[in-house]
């Protein structure tokens, strides 16, 4: 299996996990702020991970000019503020979400090994295809942390 | 999150940009040890060992002695077939990492020790790994049947500490207020 391959099942495993840890979870549950006085819930974070599924492989791999997701007015904190109990909101994230997903793959599926090593801003923190790739990977870990607390403190919840 | 944890100044993780497969993993990983160490920082063994986000058996020492443990598991029992036994496990509690967590001073020195103890001897088996050798499959110990390759085995690590990194998040917002990546 080639790096690109391994990075791809990476990230596939890790969205199957966030499909997981928010399953079967009613409105107000998945907008429950479950582990105060953290201000995240499981919808919050999967409108998180569609804006940041977007940024990078929408915004920043393929250079679209679109405004970032669910940040009216560079407002980061809209991702989770307006993340509330309510059906529409919670079908608009996942939708988005998923949909962010198909794109993201398809960008990855025009991706040849050699594009790894790209690099677009020697100076940035993250500036090339690679450091994008396991940046995205490791924020969708830092994250299923998040939601393994808050799945677990909603309904007792755990695993993989 | 958007926030840091730590003034950019002060913040002892680098944000270059390596070249190539090898040292992006090495930074990555160095990167989030040092996280969840930075997680820690300043607290008592009691809020170290604290079980702040229940009904989690999850505390910021068990985290430290799991990863111990995990590191010790991957990088010696599987990367270089070390035949040890695991490290904070017993056949009769396989959560000793966390259920062991113990608000003690003693506990506490015992953890970090041994959670370097391990980083060190990872980072120096990695560091003798040719970019070149990152497809190679090694047996996984207790699971003769199984194989990871190399790179797998290091993304894991860092998918694993990042998760984890995640819980440290939490479990230390619920102490004491404080966060940041």
């Amino acid at each position: 299996m080639s790096e690109l391959e391994a990075l791809r099942r990476w990230l596939d495993e890790l969205r199957a996990t966030v499909e997981r840890k928010a399953d079967g979870l009613s409105p107000e549950q998945l907008a429950a702020r479950s582990v105060p006085p953290s201000d995240l819930s499981v919808l919050g974070l999967v409108r998180h991970l569609a804006q940041m599924e977007h940024y990078w492989f929408v915004l920043t791999l393929s250079r679209a000019d679109e405004p970032q997701l669910y940040m009216p007015d560079g407002d980061w904190d809209a991702q989770f503020r307006d993340a509330v109990a309510d059906a529409a909101v919670a079908v608009d994230a996942f939708d988005t979400w998923r949909a962010v997903r198909a794109r993201a793959d398809t960008v990855m599926d025009h991706l040849e090994p050699a594009d790894l090593e790209f690099v677009w801003d020697p100076d940035d923190k993250v500036g090339s295809v690679r450091d994008a790739l396991i940046q995205v990977i490791y924020e969708y870990s830092r994250h299923c942390g998040h939601l393994d607390l808050l799945r677990e403190a909603i309904d007792g919840q755990t695993g993989e | 999150m958007s926030d840091m944890w730590l003034p950019e100044d002060q913040d002892p993780r680098t944000a270059g940009n390596p070249q190539g497969e090898k040292a992006n993993y090495v930074e990555y990983l160095a990167n989030y040890r040092l996280t969840l160490g930075m997680k820690c920082d300043g607290l008592a063994p009691e809020e170290l060992a604290t079980r702040s986000v229940p009904p989690s058996s999850m505390s910021l020492l068990g985290l430290l002695r799991h990863m111990a443990r995990v590191e010790h598991n991957w990088f010696q029992r599987t990367a270089q077939a070390t035949g040890e036994d695991r490290i904070y496990w017993s056949p009769e509690d396989d959560d000793l990492d966390f259920n062991g967590a113990e608000p003690t001073q003693e506990c506490v020195d015992d953890a970090f020790a041994s959670w370097k103890r391990q980083t060190g001897a990872a980072e120096e088996w990695f560091a003798g790994i040719d970019e070149s050798d990152l497809g190679r499959e090694l047996p996984i110990a207790g699971h003769p049947d199984d194989v990871v390759s190399i790179r797998d085995l290091v993304v894991h690590m860092i998918e694993e500490y990042a998760r984890h990194c995640g819980h440290a998040d939490l479990l230390r917002e619920c102490i004491d207020g404080r966060t940041g990546q």
